[in-house]
């Protein structure tokens, strides 16, 4: 028996999965030893959990600099290098350039909200992951992290919270 | 040729308010004999489309001469022959709205230029020209023998897919110039002529220089009796029409 | 009034059979396990008759040689192939173009705004129209091509360095067309690939064999750790609000193609929210034909899909007709009153041209018929006739742009000039063609992709419960974002 373990304790609805959440903490369990997997959107508050870091936001507040960067290029840096005078216009004019940095600012921020998904959650990754299909039906999941000596008195917990099963996780391909 | 400055807002354009090279057409005089037509097709490698397409408007001639009736059958009249090409706009509405610079403002020659080569075929600047003078490529046309030896080697000959219309013959106007600047001095009126101008019997058509405030076309423009067409568009169109009080019923 | 009629019906005898009502009424209240509801999905996508393939044969060979076959004819030969002239340089590819591009609308719209709104009717076919959107984009992208002259040259409207050291032309309105479409199609294809990451995994879990492969590549090793939902959640906000401007502009500045232009009739300050309005007009009645069609073709869709989400598509459908009535009457009111005479011929050229019976057309499919039929709530839960409505809709959004960019361009300011473009040429077998080819993208993509987002759906379920005031049962929604 090794000193740390994975163990995957599996619910059918919110509420065990809160108290299980409670009594881990009640055994000395830290918060971040605990992964919650589950099938729908489960907010941290309905579990009692503290909320997650998510980088999301800042991505794509980057994103939108960037963007308004590169829309800056275009509209401004790109007529001055080969100067063409259209129509009577500007070289550089006002409002279409309003609609270049609009445009420009959107698309790299989007962009970059999604590859902030991409980053922040690590895809694409097809390593092997503690993982059981149950829970796209939309159960719950708790992933500890537990040492080896607790493993009985948190498998005991767990199912005295309700939980449908407790078992050792074993990374699969999925 | 120094850069005119460019600037801020459009109203504040002014760069070549009376152009480097202006025509003028005397309405009174034109016969309406098609020759300038004949004589630009000629000149500019212009395609000939045939009857059906023609039919369907498809003609290619980057100068048509319009003439309409005015009135209610039997009690009609006839306006004026009135030859329209490129106006060659000092502020062209089909200027900006071409999105790979295919069509530009010569700051030169002060002319509205299509660069042939640069065209995709958007026609949104057919579209904006309220003269609707520019032609587009809707095919390769068909030149059978001996047509191909009477091509003009001075000007491009365009493939389907692109816009074209009347450039005041460039050509006409750089070797003019090229022979000023060889004997050192500026083009004279009278000097260069596009080949609707030369082919023109009735004299009708005037061209020259415009920036030149004793050259016949600058005169004439400044007549009483010139208009510009659209005038109220605010594009500086650089072709004047003469036009006296009562020329009766042509027709 | 009909829009504000409530879809539940005040008398009742017995509280117990009005609570029975309720649940069958809606999907957010008749829940089943999460199993069930994958195993429902599930067997949607896999369930597939000998008639799916034939139609998608039919469908595959009509894009073969009606799109692709026609296009490239034309290029090998030319646009004379077209019913274009002069002074008709734009015709039917435009109007397709800016048909499609309105049909795209209204997926973004239905996912956007509605999510935004949290309007709750939306759930169980936000996907389906999100297709839509990135299909109906395709499909505008080919017309758009196909109407340039040299579209092998295409690229040289990219703003890339290239070795012409020539950049684009910002002035102009296609350039910004093109940045906007761009956007549009980048963003909306985004948004539709993040919610669909969850049920992607869910697909993964249930299935075998080519299916688990793709699957397994396309979601990505999603597992639905509190982390990924938490980015997902975040980013599906910023995307809902983001990307709904994005919406906006590109409709808004395909009406600057034409009210940029100095022409008679195209030259309208209102031309962009009326583009807009335009549409969500044929977008929201693609959605309902979209979603009846779905509803009456796919195995345990009528589980998903039920008389309230035809009820709140045909109301959608009513508001935004009566807003295109206001919009056009709006542009036709001030052109009318402005007293340009080249304006006057054209309005006087719309109505009694020989294309006038196109613009009554578009009056009677586009205001009267739906206002006509769908105030009544029995007859908009009519699927029949709410497709029939979608429908005729979806000509008359047709004819609305065929006014605007050919009629239209048959009036100038140079009379000699004026002329009609009336001959039908390879655009027709072209159009048929991108029909064919979005019906066909969709019924490929009803085979592989989860039409029903289940996760969304189960999370409006977790969140609508029935209470009772009094002795009237109510729905009652809680905000569990």
């Amino acid at each position: 028996m090794t000193d740390k373990n994975l163990l995957l304790a599996i619910f059918e609805d919110i509420d065990p999965a809160a108290h299980a959440v409670d009594a881990l903490r009640g055994l000395g369990i830290h918060d971040e030893q605990v992964t919650v997997i589950s099938g729908t959107p489960i907010t941290e508050a309905m579990l009692g959990r503290k909320h997650q870091w998510s980088n999301v936001t800042r991505f794509s507040l980057g994103g939108a600099i960037i963007g308004f960067a590169s829309g800056c290029f275009l509209a401004f840096a790109t007529p001055n290098m080969y100067p063409i005078i259209v129509g009577g216009q500007p070289l550089v004019p006002v409002p279409p350039s309003i609609v270049v940095l609009f445009e420009m600012t959107m698309l790299v921020m989007l962009i970059s909200t999604f590859l902030g998904v991409f980053l922040d959650s690590r895809y694409p990754s097809y390593t092997p992951k503690e993982y059981v299909p149950e829970i796209s039906d939309g159960r719950i999941a708790l992933l500890l992290d537990c040492p080896g000596d607790m493993e009985a008195t948190i498998t005991k917990a767990m199912t005295e919270a309700g939980a449908e099963s407790v078992k050792r996780a074993e990374a699969q391909v999925i | 040729m120094a850069n005119p400055k460019i600037p801020e807002f459009k109203a504040d354009w002014k760069e070549g308010e009376e152009g480097r090279w202006g025509m003028a057409i005397d309405m009174d005089l034109c016969t309406g004999c098609q020759a300038c037509v004949a004589a630009c097709s000629m000149e500019n490698n212009v395609p000939f489309v045939g009857e059906e397409m023609s039919g369907y408007g498809r003609q290619m001639a980057w100068l048509r001469v319009e003439r309409l009736w005015e009135g209610e059958y039997p009690e009609v009249k006839m306006t004026p022959f009135q030859p329209v090409m490129c106006q060659q706009c000092g502020s062209a509405p089909c200027e900006p709205v071409c999105p790979v610079f295919a069509t530009v403002h010569s700051q030169v020659e002060q002319l509205n230029l299509q660069v042939y080569n640069r065209c995709v075929g958007t026609r949104y600047c057919a579209n904006n020209c309220p003269y609707v003078v520019r032609v587009f490529n809707w095919a390769d046309y068909d030149r059978p023998e001996p047509l191909p030896n009477q091509f003009n080697p001075d000007v491009t000959v365009r493939r389907r897919g692109v816009m074209e219309k009347c450039t005041f013959c460039i050509q006409r106007i750089h070797k003019a110039e090229d022979q000023a600047k060889s004997e050192g001095r500026e083009v004279v009126d009278g000097e260069v002529a596009p080949a609707c101008a030369q082919a023109c019997p009735a004299d009708a058509i005037v061209f020259g220089r415009m920036d030149d405030p004793e050259s016949r076309v600058s005169k004439l423009s400044k007549d009483g009796r010139a208009v510009h067409l659209l005038e109220e568009l605010g594009t500086n169109p650089r072709v004047a029409y003469l036009k006296g009080g009562s020329n009766g019923n042509l027709g | 009034m009909a829009i504000s009629a409530n879809a539940l019906p005040h008398a009742h005898a017995d509280e117990h059979d009005h609570e029975a009502y309720l649940r069958k009424e809606h999907l957010m209240l008749d829940p089943k396990p999460r199993g069930e509801m994958n195993a429902l999905v599930m067997e949607s996508m896999t369930t597939t008759s000998w008639k799916f393939w034939v139609i998608a044969a039919v469908m595959a060979a009509i894009v073969a040689i009606g799109l692709f076959g026609a296009w490239g004819y034309m290029i090998a030969n030319g646009l004379y192939l077209t019913g274009k002239n002069r002074p008709g340089y734009w015709s039917l590819f435009l109007v397709h173009t800016v048909f499609w591009i309105g049909i795209s609308h209204a997926g973004t719209f239905v996912s956007a705004l509605l999510r935004v709104f949290k309007a709750e009717f939306r759930r169980p076919f936000t996907r389906a129209a999100e297709l839509m959107t990135t299909f109906a984009l395709a499909q505008a992208g080919i017309q758009i091509f196909a109407h340039m002259g040299r579209v092998w040259l295409a690229y040289w409207m990219f703003p890339i360095p290239n070795q012409r050291l020539l950049w684009t032309n910002f002035h102009s309105p296609l350039m910004w067309d093109f940045l906007a479409i761009n956007t549009y199609l980048l963003s909306s294809t985004m948004y539709l690939f993040l919610p669909l990451i969850p049920d992607l995994a869910m697909a993964r879990d249930r299935s075998t064999g080519w299916r688990k492969s793709l699957y397994r590549i396309l979601a990505m090793g999603f597992r639905g750790t509190e982390a990924e939902w938490t980015h997902l959640r975040i980013a599906l906000n910023i995307f809902a609000f983001a990307i709904l401007p994005v919406m906006f502009s590109v409709h808004t500045i395909v009406s600057w193609d034409f009210a940029a232009a100095m022409r008679p009739g195209w030259s309208s300050t209102i031309f962009g929210p009326y583009f807009v309005v335009g549409a969500l007009q044929s977008g929201v009645s693609a959605v309902a034909m979209v979603v009846i069609t779905i509803r009456y073709t796919m195995k345990n869709m009528d589980y998903f899909i039920r008389k309230e989400h035809f009820d709140a598509l045909g109301k959608l459908m009513l508001i935004i007709s009566m807003s295109w009535a206001y919009f056009f009457f709006n542009d036709y009111m001030v052109q009318w009153y402005g007293g340009d005479k080249w304006t006057d011929a054209l309005l006087h050229f719309h109505e009694a041209g020989p294309a006038g019976w196109i613009w009554f057309m578009m009056l009677i499919t586009n205001i009267a018929i739906p206002w006509l039929v769908l105030w009544n709530k029995n007859w908009r839960r009519n699927p029949v006739m709410l497709f029939t409505v979608g429908l005729l809709a979806n000509v008359g959004m047709w004819a609305e742009r065929f006014i605007i960019v050919p009629v239209s361009l048959e009036i100038n300011r140079m009379p000699f000039m004026w002329g009609q473009t009336f001959k039908p040429g390879i655009e027709v077998p072209m159009f048929i063609g991108t029909v064919a080819f979005f019906i066909l993208l969709y019924m490929l993509a009803s085979r592989l992709i989860p039409l029903v987002p289940v996760w969304e759906v189960q999370e409006g379920q977790m969140a609508h419960s029935i209470r009772k005031y009094g002795k009237e049962p109510v729905v009652s929604v809680a905000d569990l974002e």
